[in-house]
């Protein structure tokens, strides 16, 4: 048995050993206990070192508001863990544990001199510091800053764990298990509800399991609370432990951690780490409790300094006593409490100091009896020790007089200045606070959510206070869900009711100046700083929280923002209330970034769409690329070569014999109606009224504002049906574009649009030999330029399917596209494939789809568009109607701007020097012009891998059109390249190799 | 992603103690667009056409789900795919319609297994307690819009678009296992 592990007490399991390392050094625990715990077992409170002064600290809390105690956690490889609550983390064979922000040791750190140095790191510091001169900025200052930022370390290998996520639906969520939390869902047990309770404990209770005292109902405080847990588990009630609600957001959504496994020596297999629950509940009741403050004076930073309420819960609920000698330093009545507590277990209290000046009389009653010295009306004005508290300095106090100190031995200093209820959630909801000047805090008033919030957390003290209102405030919501409940009684003995006043820095008779007095542990805030802020002109409390960053750290200022606040608001002479209070925000603890990634994280971070047909290019040794969600096969490597040999090589085999390519990811839209016509006539700039059935048309989709959105092919499949293409990343919102147009300015119009994006697989098949190759397998239809001319289309039976079959180009060579059903898009392409070998058939990416549609002078919207082109920019007024009433974008277009001849269109360039332009480089008319010069346009398209011979380029240049044959000049950083404009068609104007 | 999902290979994606997951062979699938003539519609089709929001009707092989509106999807085998659509191709121009082949668009899983139903919720944020057994309905479910077919306790069907259907197998094979250690 450790020394201070108390035979008898606490609720851990004495007989189980559990032994893990804190920085390297082997400990002994049992099970139940914590990292902190387990350490103050053995009498070790120092356990790590405080960011900026690098001070050394202990555990000041018990819970998952710790400030302090943060501690690396390592579990072999990969699994380290920085910044971790020691007052959180459950032991269990084999953790290492190690101390932070020291070095080289925790006992000797030489970052410590920053503490010697402590009035020149005051608040603004770095604000004043690091101002001048301004070059040093860069490689000084901010090397520098960055360096001493931050607390832990980060970790740097793969995370090997794994996360998961689930919904739940529930008609009351009780946030908190502790006496509010149980007796509420006690209420609403049995009813026919869904109830969920849960708690950030490994065990429910909450405060019950450090008052053992109590008797609840007749029955002891333990035994009430298994009898009522079984009782819940019984009625259904979904009971969680290990689950923390870090955020509520609109409507009811609360979101919820649940940790599955750091508390287990062995991983089970399949079991994630932690899992993020998406609970919609209908009703929620808060019953989050209080969290009790720190008071503010010189050194109440020391290791053996914490807050009695914590050293309650170490003693009642982990059998440790935090010293042998405590002294309690308290303005509230609660700390008497853990005094006599600890007494009654065998420690020598060696005073219970009092801020107030009177108390109740049954609370000195008891310190008599049990001989503890009580100082009434005096304060604290310094602690003594190294790394460890061994003797505090106390000081009457007469009105605003400090009397003479006197300095009383330790071993540990508990200090009590009330308590904060929790209204971190309540606050997400959007809730309005009011605040009580009795009571000088924030209570919880009005929230637009489903919600309400019981007990300590609405700033009632005491076991039965709590219960009754978990109960009543079960009742409203029960209420609210239909239900009707009786009314519970409870009866506590024991109980332990108490008050207290709010202070701000204990009164000292020394310099207030130079006191280290700590308010925000974690960011090293003291009370001096606060008030720094104040005199250097910072009013509100959101400025002076940022200029001091009290409340910043990971704690979200648990512990500080009340006593900031308390103190900008004296030192401004306002109420609180004028101050303001700091939003609190989700999380309410710190969280892994891989409870919110989920399962989403590796190969399943994101969707990768495929087609049918991708495994035989990734077969093949294909390059891919990502368009849209889907990847894309972009060239096929043969041995030895790169992509510009690849794609080379593909352009020159498609324009000689054939080449094949998977076109399956073009958007597709089923048109079908009546009035289908009329809808893709007016949603296009093209004439679509009188395209027969069986006749393809290409269609140029804009905006409203005239500006094109997207492009493709357009097929009238039959009377009523057309069969509408859009770009690879268009579909999705074509499609919405669609449904907009269709169900809000034309809802008169009888059609209806269906995506058939992934209803079919497409195979295009381009060169010399494509109808050649295609005719054996296409079923009582001849493939010739009279029966089935450049875009037509013809529902025929393919290799044995049904398919839609096109005759387009997107290469300027005799072109088909066969859609097929899309799970027999595989085999019809292997069939192709097989039978293409004596044309030497060549599969193609997108790449080289790149270059044979720019030879053609094709554009590609998204690339030789950016949102600002305009089919006549584009060079593309032929596609839009002369004679129509109306389409998208008519009106737009009009827009003098639109029609002003000087607008950058599209044009072909061919360098002087045989060069590839670099695509996004600059044009500018004057070469010699001085820098910065006018820039008149921006390479769209440039590739040297083509069948003209010659590198070519596309280019958006201001008055583009007319300025045919003149020369423009690309400036790049080593030279300035010439080049002459020309049109954008540089293959075979007459298109006479699209003819069979 | 290393699963291959086809509806022309049915296979099984994953089995667990907690609940199993299939995918079925393709079947004949029809989108079914009208505002008004549901009668005539619904007698070409041999079944009255529901038409609340997720309500199904089933009859001689057909079964139709209402997703919307002016919505209905059909499933039905697919020889009888040709036959069904030249009955309702008969009531045009009479009948403004839209009828388009969804077949090949997309696979379906089967899910089954005492906690089949908790398997979904760890996509699906729709509250599937309010979908009851013979419903469907269209919803999300991880990064895919999905349909779920509610077919009786612990036993669900979900088509997915075929590009999303490797990525929500994957998921769903991750959870059998979740759940299935989760009971351990």
């Amino acid at each position: 048995m450790s020394k201070f592990r108390l035979r008898g007490k606490g609720r851990v399991d004495a007989s189980q050993p559990v032994v893990f390392t804190f920085d390297g050094k082997p400990y002994t625990g049992v099970k139940g206990d914590t990292v902190a715990s387990a350490l103050l077992s053995h009498g070790v409170h120092l356990m790590g070192r405080s960011f900026k002064y690098h001070r050394p600290r202990g555990a000041i809390a018990a819970g998952s508001e710790e400030p302090n105690a943060l501690i690396g956690t390592r579990r072999g490889p990969g699994r380290f863990e920085p910044n971790t609550r020691a007052t959180v983390q459950e032991i269990w064979n084999g953790l290492d544990a190690s101390s932070q922000n020291k070095f080289p040791s925790l006992k000797f750190d030489v970052g410590a001199v920053n503490d010697a140095a402590y009035m020149l790191f005051s608040a603004g510091f770095y604000y004043k510091t690091f101002m001048w001169p301004r070059s040093f900025w860069d490689k000084v200052y901010e090397p520098f800053i960055r360096a001493a930022a931050g607390l832990g370390v980060s970790p740097t290998e793969e995370d090997p764990d794994t996360y998961a996520s689930r919904n739940l639906h529930c008609d009351l969520l009780i946030v908190g298990a502790g006496p509010t939390g149980i007796a509420a869902a006690r209420e609403a047990a049995g009813k026919g509800l869904s109830v969920v309770l849960v708690d950030e404990n490994p065990e429910m209770g909450g405060t019950l399991l450090s008052e053992p005292q109590a008797h609840i109902n007749g029955k002891a405080a333990w035994d009430w609370l298994a009898d009522e847990l079984a009782a819940l588990k019984e009625a259904g009630v979904k009971l969680m432990t290990r689950t923390t609600a870090i955020g509520y957001y609109h409507q009811n959504l609360i979101g919820m951690v649940e940790k599955l496994t750091d508390h287990l020596a062995e991983l089970p297999a399949d079991t994630p780490r932690e899992r993020m629950w998406r609970v919609r509940a209908k009703q929620v009741l808060l019953a989050q409790g209080a969290l009790e403050k720190p008071l503010v004076f010189h050194g109440n930073d020391r290791p053996g300094v914490m807050l009695a309420g914590s050293a309650q819960t170490y003693l009642n609920r982990y059998g440790v006593k935090v010293g042998d000698s405590p002294m309690v330093i308290t303005s509230h009545d609660s700390a008497w409490y853990a005094a006599f507590d600890l007494h009654d277990a065998g420690a020598r209290v060696q005073a219970i100091v009092d801020t107030r000046a009177s108390v109740r009389e049954n609370l000195q009653a008891e310190a008599r009896n049990r001989g503890i010295p009580v100082k009434l009306n005096h304060t604290v004005t310094a602690t003594g020790g190294r790394l460890r508290v061994n003797n505090v300095r106390i000081n009457p106090m007469d009105g605003s007089r400090v009397g003479h100190g006197q300095w009383i031995k330790c071993d540990c200093l508990l200090m009590s200045g009330g308590w904060t209820p929790s209204l971190h959630l309540f606050s997400h909801t959007k809730g309005k606070l009011t605040w009580d000047d009795d009571m000088t805090t924030f209570l919880p008033d009005q929230t637009p959510e489903d919600c309400v919030i019981a007990g300590a957390s609405r700033g009632l003290w005491g076991l039965e206070a709590a219960l009754e209102d978990g109960s009543a405030k079960a009742r409203e919501v029960l209420a609210a869900l239909g239900t009707e409940a009786e009314i519970s009684e409870y009866t506590v003995a024991n109980d332990r009711p108490g008050t207290g006043v709010t202070m701000r820095e204990l009164p000292t008779d020394r310099s207030a100046g130079k006191a280290k007095a700590f308010v925000d542990y974690q960011n090293d805030v003291t009370a001096k700083d606060l008030r720094l802020a104040v005199r250097e002109g910072m009013r509100s409390i959101e400025h002076v929280k940022r200029y001091t960053t009290n409340g910043m750290a990971t704690d979200q200022g648990k512990m500080s923002n009340i006593n900031g606040l308390n103190i900008a608001a004296d030192a401004l002479g306002k109420r609180q209330p004028e101050v303001g209070l700091t939003t609190f925000r989700p999380p309410y603890t710190p969280t892994t970034f891989g409870a919110f990634a989920g399962y989403h994280r590796g190969d399943h971070f994101e969707v990768t769409r495929k087609t049918q047909i991708d495994s035989w290019a990734e077969a093949r040794g294909a390059v891919f690329e990502p368009v849209g969600q889907w990847r894309r096969a972009r060239y096929f490597p043969q041995a030895g070569e790169d992509m510009d040999a690849a794609v080379t090589r593909e352009c020159a085999a498609t324009r000689k014999s054939v080449g094949i390519f998977d076109a399956s990811t073009l958007g597709k839209i089923e048109v079908v109606g009546p009035d289908a016509a009329e809808f893709v006539n007016r949603m296009y700039t093209n004439p679509f009224l009188k395209l027969a059935p069986g006749k393809c048309r290409y269609g140029l989709l804009l905006g409203d504002d005239g500006f094109i959105r997207d492009d493709g092919v357009i097929a009238r499949v039959g009377e009523d049906r057309f069969h509408v293409t859009t770009t690879t990343g268009g579909a999705a919102r074509v499609l919405t574009m669609m449904e907009d147009y269709l169900q809000t300015e034309w809802p008169d119009l009888n059609v209806w649009l269906t995506s058939t994006t992934e209803q079919y697989s497409t195979i295009a098949l381009n060169g010399p030999n494509a109808a050649k190759l295609l005719q054996p397998f296409v079923k009582d239809f001849a493939l010739t330029e009279e029966n089935f001319p450049h875009m037509s289309c013809v529902d025929v039976e393919v290799a044995g399917y049904p398919a839609r079959l096109w005759r387009v180009s997107f290469t300027g060579e005799i072109g088909f596209e066969i859609n097929v059903a899309a799970p027999h898009g595989r085999d019809l392409w292997e069939k192709l494939w097989e039978a293409g070998q004596p044309y030497d058939i060549t599969p193609y990416g997108t790449e080289t789809m790149h270059v044979l549609r720019a030879e053609k002078g094709y554009i590609i919207v998204g690339q030789d568009t950016d949102g600002t082109v305009t089919p006549h920019d584009a060079g593309m007024s032929w596609a839009v109607g002369k004679k129509k009433a109306d389409f998208v974008g008519m009106r737009g277009l009009a827009r003098p701007d639109l029609t002003d001849p000087n607008r950058k269109q599209l044009v072909g360039l061919i360098s002087e020097d045989k060069s590839k332009l670099e695509e996004g480089a600059q044009i500018v008319f004057d070469p010699k012009q001085p820098i910065p010069m006018t820039m008149r346009g921006h390479v769209t398209s440039s590739y040297d891998q083509g069948t003209t011979g010659q590198p070519i380029a596309l280019a958006l240049v201001e008055g583009g059109h007319a300025k045919m044959g003149e020369t423009v000049y690309i400036p790049m950083e080593d030279r300035t390249i010439a080049a002459k404009i020309t049109g954008t068609v540089f293959l075979d104007p007459e298109n006479t190799r699209l003819k069979i | 992603m290393s699963i291959a999902i086809s509806s022309l290979t049915p296979s099984t994606i994953a089995e667990t103690s907690a609940a199993k997951v299939v995918s079925l062979p393709m079947q004949g699938r029809l989108s079914l667009r009208a505002r008004d003539g549901l009668d005539k519609l619904g007698a070409a089709l041999g079944l009255s056409l529901p038409q609340k929001i997720g309500q199904c009707a089933r009859a001689d092989g057909i079964e139709a789900v209402c997703l919307g509106p002016d919505e209905w999807t059909l499933l039905l085998p697919l020889d009888q795919v040709a036959t069904v659509t030249e009955a309702l191709a008969a009531l045009m121009p009479e009948l403004p319609h839209a009828l388009t082949d969804i077949s090949g668009r997309e696979v379906t899983f089967r899910i089954e297994g005492t906690r089949a139903a908790e398997l979904l919720t760890i996509g699906c944020a729709r509250d599937l307690s309010g979908v009851a057994p013979g419903e469907a309905r269209r919803t999300l479910f991880d990064v895919a819009t999905v349909v779920l077919w509610h077919d009786g306790e612990n036993a669900f069907r979900m088509d997915v678009w075929n590009s999303f259907a490797p990525f929500i197998a994957q998921t769903l094979e991750v959870g059998c296992k979740e759940l299935a250690a989760e009971a351990a």
